[in-house]
């Protein structure tokens, strides 16, 4: 493998000589076949949607969250000049998921990029609440309300109730910068701004009961990536900054109680924060070098970084009656710094073989300065107990060394090595290691066909898990945490394909077994089982078919305590997936019509059963989602410029989903819910349009 | 001897850069692309004159003043444009398809003559090359818009490969990559980077954390987890559970949460909408109450309920 990495370095090399020097007389390639284009070429896509039924699934990304029609445009074009390429997209300009991009090239080796990007999300549209949204960080009771301690004592609710759909729209503006001051320097600029906004769903909690909110929302995030680079024969050195600055309009939500409070202590209204403006930067250096007489390519990166906080704080409660000490300091002050830093060496030692190695390493040092604080429970009464905030910190490290040898011509042996170590403060393990080890085989007897086979396992071990912090923080001192517990995993994965002038079939297939031996309580033991495959058949140079499939079958087992003792029950959690995509292409059909359809199935199906030491096991009805997806395309060509299209979408999903499913806003007892369901939407979507080209002069 | 034909090779190639004595290296074909149109004037290949390869405006590009046109990345025609006798099999020039006789180095080392730079090194210490994955596997240098370049159009060329990450952003919960409004490259680096799994920035957290800052903190009272790894309670290319989740919820949270009382409770089935339904179970589970999962600057939001 080395030996090829190395030809593609000396080859390229050898071959920008070649191309430098222009050495080859040229004089007469004048090019006259050649149909070069000046000036502009584009197409434009012009139609009219007729969506059958309101649904935020089939709107979701797309914007066709509600029925009716929907005019839509898109199109793309490029324009040439004499020294000026410019090339622009539009994407359905007419939904809320536009899409509008431009870039090119500038006289002076200026390259930019300019985008603007809808994205609409669109959670719920079965929701509903009682609150007035009146502010815009407000939830307020409607008139005439009357508390209850139950949402079946809520005599106002089923009148209150007003519609809302959860929804929220990001836009992303984008605008990058390239120049080439010579042969040696380069510059680069990216400027993003993400704006989001709407509504997320939001557990808003009192002493023993809750409420589902809808929250309103306002984030900006700004970015800027600035890059200079240094090119030496062979390499590259670059230094990068790169910021990342979020703040959001909105620093709490307040909400009226919905349930019955005392009105000796007052506590009608109830606060949370939300996500507070916070800051990170980052100044990078990344390097490249290709030592070619040791047949050696490095590559480094390195970055240093801070992420700072300190977003004002709400106050311990806004129950004035509750009395409160003073907070320790009234905004965070908080500081993060990180460490990156990579390198990665591959060379080739012998004729046959190479070795990569590389080398990881991530940290997160909290800097956040501790305090000691005086919570108010849910609004209501303060705390007896002081509390102290931990800021979480650790490193994180990981080597890999692995090495290929040509057996054969067409067979290639692998084995692997790698060792990731992580140090976290303030956790129930201090250190944690996991050792990989792993082989692969490669047969490749023909370019048709290849084979390949890897497996291995891995051992991930802990100092010792501190069953005394687990008990300062309430933990059963027998539960290990999955990510700090010890587990040993077998691995193995296997690819084949196999390719004609008119077949071609693929399949990949991944196992792992995970034990958490050292594990009474949390998950003792995983299984995941992949496989994919693809099969591709070119039926004439003008039809193809394809179909894909996929599977997956994960399960995991954890126990629990309910006697806060040895565990006294257990729980089995069985993800499973399926997937069948089939299609075809045909193109030129009578020199006038193409088609194209694709057609999707996707079932998962999630079971859980709970075995309890006194009730036996339970076995919750199957979480279910499937999805039937169809898409036709058919164009027909009236002109050289001219195509009428028509397009047909037809999408079928149904979620069984017993968390949502009867859950209507009154259902449980203390969480007055919004009352979403499971998505069964069975929308079908009916275009038509037409695409027209203009543009592609050709110089004489 | 592999090392000496390579070097060979090498020496030819080298030579090549050397002009003849009568300025003119025979191994290119006389009239240029001319020659190549002559036979391969199909319109599949001609839409390269619709991209920045086929423009005359681009200096630097095959078909700048004084450059290789077809050959630039095709290599030296001269042979393949020329006579054959009879039976004798027509020399090829470098072809970037999957039967191609020019192994994949050979034709990736075409492309990173121009284009080194703009890869970088961390290619060639990245999972693709290792795998003989080559430039044109990903990229039609020859189609009007190269799909891989495209939002829309890029998660295909790479589920070409990975077909397991395309299963899973076919579950119902997902980022918006079936649906065309995100690619792969929001979150990878195809060409390599030294990031595990080469991630567009250096670790996980900020790579989802580019379009996520709100989960960024740090916050008062964090959450272990979040701050370390967002992969450790979320699938990110998709999930049968909402928010992507890597399983249900209670257990999920009951996979590291043993207190005593009720995270310690098991859930049964007896708790669902037709039976008791329970605060614990049913909505948001868990996040009913806990509802700042991800962190909170609360003063008294030390149980992620502020």
């Amino acid at each position: 493998m080395q030996r090829k990495l190395f030809s593609s370095l000396i080859v390229g090399a050898a071959l920008a000589v070649t191309a430098q020097a222009q050495t080859v007389d040229t004089s007469e390639w004048v090019c006259e076949f050649c149909p070069f284009e000046d000036g502009h070429r584009a197409h434009f896509e012009a139609g009219a949607t007729n969506v059958s039924e309101d649904s935020a699934y089939f709107g979701d990304a797309t914007g066709y969250d509600e029925d009716g029609a929907y005019a839509n445009v898109d199109g793309s074009g490029m324009y040439t000049g004499a020294n000026t390429r410019l090339r622009w997209l539009a994407e359905d300009l007419g939904l809320d998921s536009r899409v509008i991009e431009l870039d090119g090239r500038l006289p002076g080796s200026l390259d930019f990029n300019l985008g603007y990007r809808e994205l609409p999300r669109r959670q719920f549209n079965t929701t509903a609440t009682i609150f007035d949204r009146s502010g815009s960080d407000t939830l307020s009771l409607p008139s005439g309300w009357a508390n209850a301690g139950t949402t079946s004592g809520m005599t106002q609710l089923a009148s209150s109730l007003v519609p809302l759909n959860i929804e929220r729209d990001r836009s992303i503006f984008d605008l990058g910068a390239g120049f080439v001051a010579s042969d040696r320097w380069r510059f680069s600029m990216d400027y993003r701004r993400q704006d989001q906004d709407g509504l997320k769903i939001t557990g808003g909690s009192s002493f023993a009961q809750a409420s589902l909110l809808p929250m309103p929302f306002d984030y900006v995030t700004d970015e800027i990536d600035i890059a200079v680079r240094y090119d030496v024969d062979n390499g590259f050195i670059a230094v990068g900054w790169y910021l990342s600055d979020f703040s959001n309009d909105n620093s709490a939500l307040t909400w009226e109680q919905p349930y019955s409070f005392d009105p000796l202590i007052g506590n009608d209204t109830f606060a949370i924060a939300q996500a507070p403006d916070n800051q990170f930067q980052q100044v990078s250096l990344q390097a490249g070098y290709s030592f070619t007489e040791q047949k050696t390519v490095v590559s480094l990166s390195a970055a240093i970084g801070d992420i700072e906080q300190d977003a004002s704080m709400l106050p311990y409660t806004v129950t004035s009656s509750v009395p409160t000490s003073p907070l320790p300091r009234t905004s965070l002050n908080g500081s993060v710094d990180t460490t990156n830093f990579a390198l990665a060496v591959t060379s080739r030692v012998i004729d046959k073989g190479r070795i990569k190695f590389s080398y990881r390493f991530d940290e997160r040092d909290n800097n956040t300065a501790q305090d000691v604080w005086n919570r108010v429970i849910v609004d209501t009464f303060a705390s007896t107990a002081l509390e102290t905030n931990i800021p979480y910190s650790f490193e994180r490290s990981s080597l890999s060394l692995s090495a290929d040898y040509d057996l054969l011509d067409t067979v290639r042996v692998s084995a692997g090595y790698d060792r990731k170590d992580i140090d976290r403060d303030f956790q129930e393990v201090a250190e944690q290691t996991e050792d990989i080890g792993w082989g692969r085989l490669r047969w490749q007897p023909t370019s048709a066909l290849e084979l390949d086979v890897r497996g291995g396992a891995s051992e991930r071990d802990i100092d010792s898990y501190n069953e005394v912090f687990a008990a300062s923080i309430g933990q059963n001192p027998l539960l290990r945490k999955y990510n700090l517990a010890y587990r040993y995993r077998e691995f193995g994965d296997l690819s084949m394909s196999f390719s004609s002038d008119k077949y071609s079939v693929t399949l990949n297939a991944l196992y792992a077994d995970d034990s958490y031996t050292d594990s009474e309580l949390g998950i003792t033991s995983g299984e995941e089982l992949r496989v994919a495959a693809d099969f591709n058949w070119t039926i004439a140079e003008n039809a193809s078919l394809y179909v894909t499939a996929g599977l997956e079958d994960m399960e995991s087992k954890q126990s629990g305590s309910e006697a806060f003792a040895a565990p006294d029950w257990s729980a089995t959690h069985d993800d499973d997936f399926t997937t069948v995509g089939v299609g075809f292409r045909i193109r030129n059909l009578a020199e006038k019509v193409d088609l194209q359809m694709d057609y999707l199935r996707s079932d998962g199906a999630s079971e859980i059963i709970v075995d309890t030491a006194l009730g036996g096991p339970s076995e919750f009805p199957e979480l279910e989602s499937v999805l039937d997806y169809l898409r036709f395309r058919l164009s027909y060509r009236q002109s050289e410029r001219l195509e009428l299209t028509l397009n047909l979408l037809y999408q079928r999903f149904k979620a069984e989903d017993w968390a949502l499913a009867g859950v209507r806003p009154a259902t449980i007892p203390v969480v007055l819910s919004l009352g979403a369901e499971p998505y069964s939407p069975d929308v079908y979507a009916i275009g038509i349009g037409f695409r027209y080209r203009v543009g592609a002069h050709t110089k004489d | 001897m592999k090392l000496l034909i390579q070097a060979v090779f090498i020496a030819a190639l080298l030579l090549m850069a050397v002009p003849s004595a009568h300025g003119q290296d025979a191994e290119y074909s006389r009239k240029g692309a001319d020659t190549c149109i002559a036979c391969h004037g199909d319109a599949e290949i001609m839409t390269l004159f619709h991209t920045k390869h086929g423009a005359p405006s681009n200096s630097q590009g095959p078909f700048g003043d004084g450059q290789l046109q077809c050959e630039a990345c095709h290599g030296p025609g001269g042979a393949h444009a020329g006579r054959v006798r009879r039976g004798q099999e027509r020399p090829s020039v470098i072809r970037f398809v999957a039967d191609s006789a020019t192994p994949v180095e050979e034709q990736n080392g075409m492309c990173l003559a121009c284009h080194q730079n703009d890869v970088g090194f961390s290619w060639h210490t990245g999972a693709h090359p290792g795998d003989e994955i080559g430039c044109a596997d990903c990229h039609d240098l020859h189609a009007s818009a190269d799909a891989v370049r495209q939002t829309s159009t890029q998660p295909d060329v790479c589920f070409t490969c990975h077909q397991m990450q395309r299963s899973e952003t076919r579950k119902a919960f997902s980022h918006p990559i079936f649906e065309g409004k995100m690619d792969c490259m929001g979150c990878h680096n195809m060409h390599g980077d030294n990031a595990a799994t080469q991630l567009a920035r250096l670790n996980v957290n900020d790579t989802c954390q580019q379009c996520h800052a709100e989960k960024r903190g740090p916050y008062l009272w964090e959450h272990a987890p979040v701050s370390e790894d967002c992969g450790l309670c979320h699938a990110p290319h998709g999930s049968n559970h909402p928010g992507m989740l890597t399983k249900r919820a209670p257990l999920l949270c009951q996979s590291c949460h043993s207190q005593s009382g009720h995270p310690s409770i098991p859930q049964d089935a007896g708790g669902l909408a037709g039976g008791s339904p329970s605060q614990f179970l049913l909505g948001q589970s868990c996040t009913n109450c806990h509802s700042q999962v991800h962190g909170s600057n609360h003063p008294s939001g030390s149980r992620l309920m502020r």
